[in-house]
């Protein structure tokens, strides 16, 4: 049945049942449409995806904390870095004026080279920056790169 | 997450399998029962509220998905079919897509199944440009008291609604469609 056909006389002259009943017809018949459209994907189809889409959202919930991990690396490494190479300028600032010294002394008084102290701190202190710098920024490295 | 390594995220696309199972709120089996009894008239609901079967097919997925992951435990079949017409309807509300073509008539009538008589082709049009003329919450509102069979306090559920305003709005909706109806005569 045709549920328009109801609907030709004004509004104002039905009853609410009779325009509520109209309204299912029209509302059902538009359901049994929608039905024969309806052509949904398989079960097996959604429910495949929906099991690749959770364990890709897994991986990321667990990639997270390794990605802040990294970043807290590369900022500590960073940090070391800076730390590192402002002990050693201090160091190369007095390794200069130690060397500035010996060549005055070495031209002053012909001291022989045997003279000179290799466990000074204007000698030790650059070169254990040096090392250090190297060895965390080996490890920095490693730590950031290895996975990838 | 103390005890994952970098070497352990290698792995973690195929170790992750067992876990997504146990992410998921449903087993399979009972999954695709669900599905099977309720795909095409969440389909259907879609494609009549939001007006395009395009965002229909889209939200079908999305949808069912929601629901998976969803933590609520479920006391029946009915709780749980609610539940999912409530996220259908909140994904609707979200979609920023504009264009209606279900309810424009030059498509419709690409549509129509070749045995319809044309007065069925007709009345399917008038009704679809009716149900265009509606709020999207007022053509769910109405298809789920008339297609779906929902009582005022499901659909106040899946609505967001008070069930003490289901009646009234109901009845204003039911006198909207039934002058949109009218004037497309």
């Amino acid at each position: 049945m045709n549920p328009l056909t109801h609907v030709n006389a004004d509004e104002r002259d039905l009853s609410e049942a009779e325009i509520e009943a109209i309204v299912a017809d029209a509302m059902a018949a538009e359901a049994s449409t929608a039905r024969r459209e309806a052509h949904p994907p398989s079960s097996a189809i959604v429910w495949w995806r929906a099991q690749m889409r959770a364990r890709a959202e897994a991986a990321r919930v667990v990639e997270r904390p390794l990605t802040i991990v990294h970043a807290l690396a590369l900022a500590v490494s960073v940090g070391l870095f800076i730390g590192v190479v402002g002990t050693a300028v201090g160091g190369v600032k007095g390794t200069l004026t130690w060397f500035a010294s010996l060549y005055a002394s070495l031209t002053a008084t012909s001291t022989s080279a045997a003279a000179i102290d290799l466990t000074s701190r204007w000698i030790m202190l650059p070169m254990t920056a040096m090392l250090v710098s190297v060895v965390i920024f080996s490890i920095a490295a490693f730590v950031i790169f290895a996975d990838e | 997450m103390a005890d994952v390594t970098f070497l352990d995220v290698r792995r973690l696309p195929a170790d992750e399998a067992e876990a997504a199972d146990v992410a998921l709120a449903m087993d399979e089996d009972a999954f695709r029962g669900f599905y099977d009894r309720t795909s095409g008239a969440l389909w259907g609901y879609l494609s009549r509220i939001s007006g395009d079967r395009q965002v229909a097919d889209d939200l079908l997925q999305e949808s069912y998905y929601r629901l998976l992951k969803a933590t609520v435990v479920f006391e029946s079949e009915n709780h749980r079919r609610n539940y999912l017409y409530r996220i259908a309807t909140n994904l609707v509300r979200d979609t920023k897509r504009s264009p209606r073509p279900l309810f424009d008539a030059a498509v419709e009538v690409a549509d129509v199944p070749a045995r319809d008589t044309h007065g069925d082709t007709e009345a399917r049009q008038d009704v679809r440009r009716a149900l265009g003329k509606l709020k999207p919450r007022e053509r769910a509102m109405l298809w789920l008291a008339y297609a779906n069979g929902s009582s005022h306090a499901e659909i106040a559920d899946v609505l967001g609604l008070k069930t003490g305003s289901i009646k009234l709005l109901l009845f204003r909706a039911r006198r909207k469609m039934a002058a949109a109806l009218r004037v497309d005569q």
